[in-house]
């Protein structure tokens, strides 16, 4: 399993306490980039800028890649454009908050 | 990619919570000052010393330091934008709680030396305008609710200036106009600073909490200019003594506000969340009352009726049916976030933390909400039509509804 596919995975259990879906799921991660040195660099959005979860879902990103072994420095990068959409949602995520 | 804000911008949560504890305290103590005075509410003298007490209880205890909290924890997220001095925001809600309290209770003791009391809750509530306003001024990107909170700031200041002279008047008199001064502060206060407040954070908040894309909010500046223009119109036409200016103020009001609603119509038109939480859907169907009393008041001045205890329960009607309604259904949903980003936001992606809504008891909720509409109701009908039992059950009621309410928001922060 490739370092990135892990860090995917780790993401997985980072969840958005008011809608109960994980970040992955939610389609909020554009995009993870490791250089040689094993840093980490993590674009993502928020449902909706000015979530007052802003803080504390990109600290749980953190935290969690955080807790991988041979993780250099972790870099959360919180961007607004391009706009998150429910379109980037998995299907998953549509039938936990009953999109059909 | 435009970068965002990689920055830290949460309020030290503390700060927030000390001003949503103290006004859940006022709510309950406000209820119980009506219900010891229930007579007074039947015999429709709004205008006494205990009926102040309560009211200020209410609206600045309760309302205004709430509106605080949620500003100190919604702008710096909601403006991308950190809170200019949070120790400024310490002293300043020490301030206001203590000049409040003293304020509201010499209102209903001691009228004639209120204004000491009003002296230090105007320092608490300047210190909070300067804050904001400088903490707003740092804003980089403006945008529509930036005016909407903008201009309910400016109401504020307007509102104190007014309430300052009134407190003097009562003291030391030499302001002849008074009751043209009370119905500008009532304006100022009631639809000027909290509707547009309400109207500036739904713009965030609705969209946010329906999950809600592809709106447009292009009625938003039409909504603000509206309103703006005709609370201008409608205390000037206090002072003017000029009905037929007032009829144009109500009517300006009723667009704006009805330009809002097509806007907050729309937003969820395209929601994707079909299953609405019960608090914030409280919230929303306060919106639907606001709207239903600017539709009341022009028809009212349309027909000619002037009847002052009926415009007084209207204004009571549109204080608890829209202010404190929204602010009831949204306290379920601010408080639960202030909690457990307190308590759980660091050990998120460490172990399983609970949702927001395991913080909260949705279906207690719908049983406390469903009885406060049938209190407020029955409490103004009770009113309107002088039945003393009426009033004095509706409002044993509304206290009982809201000291639950109170104990079942404190529970939150012993999840």
């Amino acid at each position: 399993m490739t370092l990135q596919t892990q860090i995917e995975a780790a993401l997985y259990e980072v969840i958005d306490p008011e809608l109960g879906v994980n970040i992955m799921d939610l389609g909020l991660i554009y995009g993870i980039q490791i250089d040689d040195d094993n840093n980490v660099t993590i674009t993502m959005t928020l449902t909706t800028p000015g979530c007052p979860m802003h803080d504390t879902i990109s600290n749980g990103v953190k935290y969690r890649v955080g807790q991988m072994d041979g993780i250099g420095e972790i870099d959360v990068n919180i961007v607004w454009e391009p706009a998150w959409s429910p379109a980037n949602m998995s299907d998953h995520a549509k039938d936990m908050l009953g999109i059909g | 990619m435009m970068p965002g804000a990689n920055m830290k911008i949460d309020t030290n949560i503390k700060l927030p919570l000390a001003f949503i504890v103290y006004a859940l305290i006022a709510f309950a103590a406000a209820q119980l000052i009506f219900l010891l005075h229930h007579d007074l509410l039947v015999a429709g003298q709004m205008r006494m010393p205990d009926i102040w007490m309560g009211a200020h209880f209410l609206l600045l205890g309760f309302a205004l330091m709430v509106a605080m909290g949620a500003m100190y924890q919604l702008v710096p997220v909601a403006f991308l934008t950190p809170i200019w001095n949070q120790t400024f925001g310490f002293a300043q809600f020490y301030f206001t709680a203590i000049g409040i309290t003293g304020f509201a209770i010499l209102l209903g003791i001691k009228p004639d030396s209120a204004i000491y009391g009003g002296i230090i809750a105007v320092i608490g509530v300047m210190m909070f305008i300067i804050q904001m306003t400088i903490t707003i001024f740092k804003q980089e990107k403006k945008n529509k609710m930036t005016l909407f909170v903008a201009g309910a700031i400016i109401c504020l200041s307007l509102t104190i200036a007014a309430g300052f002279l009134l407190a003097w008047n009562i003291a030391l008199g030499g302001i002849a106009s008074h009751t043209k001064l009370v119905l500008s502060h009532i304006v100022l206060g009631v639809a000027g600073w909290f509707t547009l407040l309400i109207f500036g954070f739904s713009y965030k908040l609705v969209p946010m909490f329906s999950l809600s894309h592809g709106y447009s909010m292009k009625w938003a500046k039409a909504s603000f200019f509206s309103y703006i223009t005709g609370l201008i119109v409608l205390i000037s036409s206090f002072w003017l003594e000029n009905n037929t200016l007032q009829t144009i103020g109500w009517l300006l009001l009723l667009i704006g506000y009805g330009l809002f609603v097509l806007d907050i119509a729309d937003i969820l038109k395209k929601r994707f969340k079909k299953k609405l939480d019960k608090p914030f859907s409280f919230a929303l169907f306060a919106i639907w009352i606001g709207f239903s009393i600017h539709v009341l008041a022009v028809i009212f001045r349309l027909l000619g009726i002037h009847d002052p205890i009926i415009w007084s329960w209207l204004i009571f009607l549109y204080i608890m049916g829209w202010i404190i309604f929204s602010i009831l259904g949204y306290l379920y949903k601010i408080v639960p976030v202030l909690w457990w980003t307190y308590k759980y936001s660091d050990r998120v992606g460490k172990e399983r933390v609970p949702l927001l809504k395991d913080m909260i008891n949705e279906k207690l909720s719908l049983v406390l909400f469903s009885l406060f509409i049938i209190g407020v109701a029955g409490l103004a009908i009770g009113g309107i039509v002088h039945i003393e039992m009426a009033v004095f059950i509706f409002q044993s009621l509304l206290s009982l509804i809201s000291l639950v309410y109170t104990i079942s928001i404190i529970r939150v922060l012993f999840v």
